[in-house]
This record gives structure tokens, sequence and C-alpha cells, in this order.
């Protein structure tokens, strides 16, 4: 291990392991989620293809955070216009029913999409863990070049299956061409 | 992960096409119509009508769908291309069925005739409109259209052949260059198609998002009756690798897209009559939500927005196979009653089915899909020399 013995005494956040392409990061992604490690992550330039798959990741839960909102904007936009125009302020419109519902489809469509779009945004946002202002794999000299031209994985020290030597060999066995020990 | 070769065979065996089914169908339902011809002439001219404006929706929407693959060089759909590019490429066959439109024409246009004893609001409102709506103009728009539509439908399909057999690229800069101008010539040409064989059948009722409206109902049909024939080809063993649930999912997606797209459309058009409440516009729909015309609307709110709508919100249900077939059959309903309540208002104040309008539509259905898998089984099913073949193939 190419590590200075001075780091020794600080804890260790994971294994970072570089690999030339997307096609090696992505066979090395595959054994990762084979092998059963759960907390590791790929990291690339670009968005690959597949990458889901290959790490076993499933669908996101955005959705879901999208469809809790947008059903509370479409409620509250009903419930809002039925408040207003019938028990608040009811006033005739040319003899139209006081809760007219096709009048208030415009409005309640509205308040749909907007908390929708709200949900997607800062649901996003959260689910990313995001604004995040450092990550401990800047720690990396290496890791620079992952907005370049590099390819990593990082598996974590907190995995259950994490073990220095055991990881390291297997990143080595998946084709990685260098694996550094990354600290907090 | 890469599967950019073609492994299936692409050309679709003649022991497996069921065009003798269909023929022996359109055969039945011809001789039934002409039958019906016979003993209610004006029940046959409606019912020939509603066949007719749903058979041709998906050839226009097909044709739509070619041309802004075209111009949007995408890749998804290269390898479910060759379905609707047959469709439109038979545009030109709805000159003949149209010809019994045209000679039916005063069965179903009352501009075409003297207003007899109807109020003198009628007469005037007519001479007001007699510039637009006469017989003569009325046949030469149609001349217009069909010639537009048959010229980009064949071309299009005919550039697509030559490149099969060339595998000559630059034919699809020649495509893309026939599509940009063909899109702004198909958005007038079918709104005013659809001014004239559907929203004159009362000269004295307009929308002026009629044009939007059919075509809103056609290209969600579309994608409908699409994944149905893939299903179908499916279930005869054909392109399982290269039409795959990724493709299938990509339409259901755009399924999806239009059923919300057609929702708007629709609503908008009711919306704006509905709350400025003009009498004259307000009766279209006051006369199709009379007695059990209603039960007929609403079954097309639902029908072919809420539960598509619901069901097909979550994302896998998007490339779901069960929940697709039974979406795909509900659309497809749904736009052919919709139709049905488009037109027939206009003859019987109540809703009921008459055995003509099975007639003409077991017609239809046998030429629209005898005419289809005869020409589909002519050529490979796909495109098979299109520069982006092998992208669409990867695609997951």
């Amino acid at each position: 291990m190419s590590t200075k013995e001075k780091s020794n005494d600080r804890k260790v956040y994971g294994l970072l392991a570089e690999y030339a392409n997307p096609a090696k990061l992505m066979r090395a992604a595959k054994l990762s989620n084979r092998a059963g490690y759960k907390k590791y992550d790929a990291y690339s330039p670009f968005p690959i293809h597949g990458m889901d798959d290959a790490m076993g990741l499933k669908n996101s839960k955005l959705g879901w955070i999208v469809l809790s909102h947008g059903l509370v904007g479409f409620a509250g936009g009903l419930a809002l216009q039925i408040w207003t125009s019938s028990i608040a302020y009811p006033i005739n419109i040319g003899g139209k029913p006081f809760v007219n519902i096709p009048a208030f489809i415009p409005v309640t469509f509205e308040l749909t999409i907007l908390l929708s779009a709200f949900g997607a945004v800062f649901g996003m946002f959260f689910l990313n863990n995001m604004p995040k202002h450092y990550n401990t794999l800047f720690n990396s000299d290496k890791f620079a070049r992952v907005t370049d031209d590099k390819f990593f994985i990082c598996v974590e020290a907190s995995d259950d299956m994490f073990s220095l030597e055991e990881t390291e060999k297997f990143l080595r066995d998946a084709g990685a061409t260098d694996v550094e020990v990354i600290y907090e | 992960m890469a599967k950019t070769k073609l492994i299936d065979s692409i050309e679709f065996p003649a022991e497996k096409s069921p065009l003798k089914a269909f023929v022996a169908v359109g055969a039945i339902g011809i001789l039934l119509s002409l039958v019906g011809l016979v003993v209610n002439t004006e029940q046959f001219m409606y019912s020939y009508l509603t066949s007719f404006a749903f058979f041709i929706s998906f050839a226009l929407a097909s044709l739509f769908l070619v041309m802004i693959h075209h111009i949007t060089r995408s890749s998804w759909g290269i390898t479910i291309r060759r379905i609707p590019e047959t469709f439109s490429s038979q545009l030109w066959i709805y000159i003949l069925l149209f010809i019994p439109i045209l000679l039916g024409m005063n069965y179903l246009y009352a501009w075409t005739g003297d207003m007899g004893d109807r109020h003198p609001f009628y007469a005037d409102l007519l001479d007001h409109k007699s510039p637009y709506l006469n017989t003569a103009f009325f046949i030469v728009r149609n001349i217009i259209y069909f010639a537009v539509w048959s010229f980009l439908g064949y071309k299009l399909y005919q550039y697509s052949i030559k490149m099969d057999e060339t595998g000559d690229w630059g034919i699809d800069n020649a495509m893309r260059k026939i599509s940009a101008p063909g899109i702004l010539l198909f958005g007038f040409t079918v709104a005013f198609a659809s001014f004239d064989w559907l929203m004159s059948l009362r000269f004295d009722w307009f929308s002026t998002m009629w044009g939007v409206y059919y075509f809103a109902m056609s290209f969600q049909a579309l994608f409908a009756f699409l994944i149905l024939i893939v299903f179908y080809l499916h279930s005869k063993g054909l392109l399982l690798n290269t039409v795959t649930k990724a493709h299938i999912g990509d339409m259901g997606g755009w399924m999806f897209g239009f059923t919300v797209f057609y929702a708007y459309i629709a609503f908008s058009q009711y919306f704006l009559i509905y709350y400025a409440t003009i009498p004259e516009e307000t009766l279209w729909f006051y006369v199709r939500f009379e007695d059990n015309w209603s039960i007929i609307a609403a079954f097309i709110l639902f029908g072919r927005f809420i539960i598509p709508f619901i069901v097909l919100l979550g994302r896998p249900a998007k490339s779901n196979f069960k929940v697709l077939k039974f979406v795909t059959v509900l659309i497809l309903v749904s736009h052919l009653i919709e139709v049905f309540w488009i037109v027939m208002p206009t003859l019987h104040a109540d809703f009921k089915l008459h055995w003509i309008d099975i007639a003409t539509f077991l017609g239809f259905a046998g030429i629209f899909l005898g005419l289809f898998f005869y020409q589909f089984s002519k050529n490979s099913m796909i495109p098979k020399n299109d520069p982006k073949l092998a992208e669409s193939l990867n695609k997951h």
C-alpha cells in the first residue's frame, strides 16, 4: 500500500479504485454488486447508460415524493377555490353554480403542477444530499481527474463486507489500475 | 451489455401473415355495408364517415410520427419505424375511400342543400359561410389534403425502402428535407380536413381548437395501436430481440404523454365554450350531453383520460405488458366511441348502435389491416440499413 505511515492513526473512509475506461468501470460495478457490497459508488466524468442496472440500483423514490406533492397541490387548489367562491365569498357568475368544478380545473391543474415541480426539484436535492460542500474523496489528488478522463469506484469502510486487504484485492481483480486508501 | 447486432429475422414470414383473416372480415363488412347502403343510405353515410375518420386517424398520426422522427433524428424508435411508415405510405388509398363521402355529401352535410323550412337565421348564416362551405371548394380542398398526405407518406416510405436496398446514408438527409416542410403542411391540412369532415356536420357550430383536438385524439390512439401491433408480432415470435421492453416502454411513455395532451386539448375546447356560454357554441355539447349520450361522454372521459392517466402514472407500468394490453385496448375503444360521439348525434338524438355501424367498421378494419399486413410483409420489418439502427437496438 502506497500510503504514508503517519496516516495510520486516521480513520479509514474507504478504498478508491481507479479504472481506465467506462467498460471496465461498468464491469467492476457489476462485480461489486454481485459480491454483495452495499456502500459503494461509481464516479465518472459523464453518465453511463446501464450503470443503474450494473450497480443494482432500484428505481428512485423521487416519483413518490412528486406524487405526494402533486396530490397536495390538487386537493389544496380545489379546496382553496371551493372555500373562497362558495363559502367565504360566494359570487354569482353568469348563473353558474358556486362550486363550479370545470371552472376550478385550471387553477387546480396549475397548483398540482407547481407543487409537483417543487417536489421534484427539492426532492432531488434531498435525495442527492445536496447542497454538499465537501466530500471526503477530495482528499485524494487523483480523484480530481474524475471530471476529466478517469473512472472510479469507492467502497466505503462502513460497508459490512469491508476489509482493507480483501477489498483491495477484490478491486484490483476487478481491473483497477490503482487502489488508494482514503482517510477521513 | 452491448447487443448491437440484429439477431432476429426481419422478414415477415408469409405463413404467419393474418392477411386471409382480414380479407375475409373485410369482404363480409363490405358486403354488409353495401346492403346497408341500399337499405338505409343516410345511416350508411354516417356510419361510413365514422369508420373513415377512425381509421384514417391512425394513418395521419403515423405520418406525423415518421416526420417528427426524421426531423429530430431520433434513434429510439428506428426498430418500430417501419410500422407507422407502412400506415402512412397507404394514405393514397383513402382517396378511393373518400369517394363515397363525396357522393353522399348531401346526406352528411346540411350546408350542401337548401335550408327548406328551417329558420331564416340558417339561410343567412349559410350565405355568409358559403365562400368556404361550398361543394366545389370542398372537393378542391380534399384533393389538396390527399395529394399532400399521399406524397409525403409514399415518398418517405420509398426513401426508407431505398435505404434498405442501397445502404446509402445520404437518404437520411433527403428524408429530413421532406419532413420539415411536411410537418408544416401536415398541420394545416389535418386541421382543415377535420373542419371539413367532422366540424362542418353542423355548419352553425365552430371550434377553433377542432384541428388540434382531432390530431390529439389520433396521436394518442396511434401509440395504443402501435403497442398492440408489436404485441401481435411478439406473439408470433417476431422481433422479440429487436423491439424490446425498452422500446415498448418508450411508446408507453409517449402514450401517457399524449393522454395528458389529449385531455388538455379536449378540456380546453370544452372549457372555453362552457365558460363563455354563447348559445350557438354550447349547442354542440348540449346535444352530446343529452340523454344517454352523456353516458358515452363519461365513458370517453374515463376511458381515455382518467383510467389511463392513473394506471400509467408510475414508471414500471409503462413497460408492463399486461397493464399495457389493458390500457391500449381501452384507449382504442374510447377513440372509436369518441369519433362515434362526434359524428352520430347529428343523426340520432339518442345513442343507439346500428348494425351498419358494425358493417362499415368491419369493412374498414379488413381493408386497413389487410393492406397493412400485405405491405408490411413485402419488405423487411425494420429499416435495416438505417444509420441509427445500432443505437436503437442497443437501447435499454
